[in-house]
């Protein structure tokens, strides 16, 4: 309670909330939504969804990608209860509607087109694709959120080079219109096959050509400026690097065996797959050490970043003990109204939290007004300085 | 005077894979591809007693990605060369931006045409990489990161690797052709298993003793279940996305395979030779 105050005023600066807090939220949400099949306790962790991403979006362009995400949520749900109709299944007594029955034939294997429809089964099919809808909208909460640039430059350390190699493919990206523009201009000027695949490959193999000679160019920067240097990690260091991450491989096999196969000894369904995921952190530890570079200007955890990521985690944790101790809550039987415990409603509100407890976003809008400690700026910020054509 | 005053020597193995794997790398990418096969294909296997509620393991869709870095970190732990990497992203923004173009019209995806040949130029571990870092790619920069991605990262990287691992020797048309058969194949392949990852969360599990739909039944014998499943890919994609995938993918390779396999093995010469300079004698 003490850190209360604290939090909020931090709150009131705008600024962006580290990338992985949000996705800590939104694994913990998907990760709580899960476990419960139960529509009312689905619908509510959606409004705090809704709720947070209302509050808390920023005004980017990987903001806006949210409504794509309630589309296919949506899709999703029609797409199962539709799916129940067509493929009938008799299932439950209270009969809707009844469709006569459309046989298919033989190659098919028996399966048989509508039926009569039920009532049960209609309410099977909403409720386990609520389910499936509500982690994709956890997953699309998250994408709206949290910066993808600054995700990619959280990678941990062993992943160095793929998150390079990420940035790269990233920036390099808005270079090939430019590219393709001037191989055009270049060909408009001479004469050569005029054939519609001869044009296409006459134009393809310039501007992969272009590209691949940018990335070797690009490649030379980076050699001087330090890159390639191999870390120092002793012979002994890679060995323990290896055998972590192949035991961490194996533990995890066993567990996801064990986890299919319930006539298999508990003791090496979940605590092995938690060991196999511990080694294989451990690993990628041991091999991030040979990583030895700083950040320029990392992002730092503050008290709301953990908060937000405590709530994921809370979130997680209660839909977990639900679904354990009581389970006419999280798997409601299709006949009765599904009923709701204080938990479960505590585990939605918790969800909503981050709508408080993060900070505001900064939006472009704003920033791209002078802001007074700029003000010393010769160069108003809206206006790019104009640039030579080089590369 | 005429005679150049330096020479590259190269090593003897100076050409070797871009992305050289180590035997302990093999190991490990062979685990982790058993896991993610395991993960994939469970709905087959899984043995149930009567009376226990299936649900899909939710639990998969975050145990994948954590199996995925590993390999990745793998392949890289000895430190990527720089030009490697460089050209591993700007292969990864192409293939980002075709499929970001290809994805608008239905049935044409051309995803596959550059990491086949990418994954044949530069090898099996180049191959691995590009496949699964093209999609994260692509998918961070369309915003489409979701529960579907770590699925596709590693079959498209499984698809990058087999390229890479087609005989050496084909050249010339035997090597398109070589090329437009795994290509047809992968596309086919690559549908297949997404549809198996996604068939089971997809459509729900079945209660057994409900059969006559196509959802997926826990616990049924693994022919019953392989059927329904055929059925239920067969009719959603196979007939339409695959085939269409297959076709832009084989059309593609025979009509630009041949140019671009060219450039990519200029840059490969430039991106993988290693050598020292010595002053000549």
């Amino acid at each position: 309670m003490s850190t209360e105050p604290r939090a909020s005023a931090a709150a009131r600066t705008p600024r962006d909330l580290h990338p992985v807090a949000w996705w800590v939220w939104a694994i913990g949400l998907a990760a709580g939504a899960s476990m419960t099949t139960n529509p009312l306790v689905l619908v509510l962790l959606l409004g705090s969804v809704l709720l947070v991403v209302a509050a808390r979006r920023s005004d980017q362009p990987w903001a806006r990608a949210f409504r794509l995400y309630l589309w296919l949520a949506a899709a999703i749900v029609v797409f199962r209860v539709l799916f129940r109709l067509v493929f009938g299944g008799a299932y439950g007594e209270t009969v809707l509607l009844d469709l006569p029955e459309v046989p298919l034939p033989d190659w098919v294997m028996g399966i048989t087109l509508l039926g009569p429809l039920t009532l049960e089964s209609l309410l099977v099919g909403l409720y386990d694709g609520l389910r499936l809808a509500m982690i994709v909208v956890c997953v699309g909460a998250a994408n709206a959120l949290a910066n993808p640039k600054r995700l990619l430059r959280s990678v941990p350390p062993a992943l160095y080079e793929v998150g390079t190699a990420l940035v790269v493919a990233v920036s390099v990206l808005p270079q090939f219109a430019e590219s393709v523009r001037r191989v055009r201009r270049a060909q408009e000027l001479r004469a050569g096959e005029q054939g519609r695949v001869a044009r296409l490959r006459r134009l393809l193999v310039p501007v992969l050509e272009d590209a691949l000679d940018r990335s070797l160019a690009l490649a030379a920067g980076m050699d001087t400026r330090g890159y390639g240097r191999s870390g120092a990690a002793t012979p002994a260091e890679r060995r323990t690097t290896g055998a972590l991450m192949l035991l961490g491989l194996c533990g995890i096999v066993v567990g996801v065996y064990a986890v299919l196969d319930r006539t298999a000894p508990r003791l090496l369904a979940v605590p092995m797959l938690v060991l196999g995921v511990a080694a294989a952190g451990a690993g990628l530890l041991s091999a991030g050490r040979r990583v030895e570079r700083t950040r320029y200007r990392p992002d730092h955890w503050h008290p709301a970043e953990l908060a937000v990521a405590g709530c994921g985690v809370l979130t997680a944790a209660i839909g977990w003990w639900v679904s354990g101790h009581q389970v006419l809550v999280a798997y409601p039987d299709v006949a009765s109204v599904p009923p709701v415990s204080a938990l479960a409603l505590a585990g939605a509100l918790v969800a909503a939290l981050p709508a408080v407890l993060a900070p505001p976003p900064r939006l472009s809008a704003a920033r791209a007004a002078p802001e007074p400690s700029r003000s010393t700026d010769p160069l108003p910020s809206s206006t790019p300085a104009p640039r030579a054509s080089t590369r | 005077m005429s005679r150049a005053r330096f020479r590259l020597r190269e090593r003897p193995e100076a050409r070797a894979a871009a992305v050289p794997l180590s035997l302990r790398s093999v190991a490990v990418l062979a685990v982790a591809s058993l896991a993610g096969l395991v993960m994939l294909c469970w709905p087959l296997f899984v043995q149930v007693q009567p009376g226990d509620r299936v649900d899909p393991p939710f639990l998969f869709l975050a145990l994948l990605p954590v199996v995925v870095a590993v390999v990745l970190a793998e392949v890289s732990e000895g430190g990527l060369d720089p030009r490697v990497l460089a050209v591993l992203g700007v292969l990864c923004a192409v293939n980002a931006l075709l499929r970001g173009i290809s994805a608008g019209v239905a049935g044409i995806e051309l995803v596959f045409f550059l990491l086949i040949l990418a994954g044949r130029v530069f090898g099996p571990g180049f191959g691995f990489a590009l496949g699964a870092l093209s999609l994260l790619a692509s998918a961070l920069m369309t915003a489409g990161v979701g529960p579907w991605l770590p699925y596709q990262m590693l079959v498209a990287a499984w698809v990058g690797m087999g390229a890479g691992l087609l005989p050496r020797r084909a050249r010339g048309r035997t090597e398109i052709a070589l090329l437009v058969g795994y290509g047809v194949l992968a596309s086919y392949l690559y549908g297949m298993f997404l549809n198996l990852s996604g068939w089971p969360f997809l459509l729900g599990v079945q209660v057994p003793g409900h059969e006559g739909s196509l959802a997926y039944v826990a616990g049924a014998p693994l022919l019953e279940n392989l059927q329904t499943f055929l059925v239920y890919t067969v009719l959603t994609s196979t007939g339409s996305f695959d085939t269409g995938r297959a076709i832009t993918t084989s059309i593609a390779l025979v009509v630009l395979g041949p140019a671009v396999l060219g450039t990519l093995r200029r840059a490969a010469r430039r991106a993988t030779v290693t050598g020292e300079v010595r002053a000549a004698d």
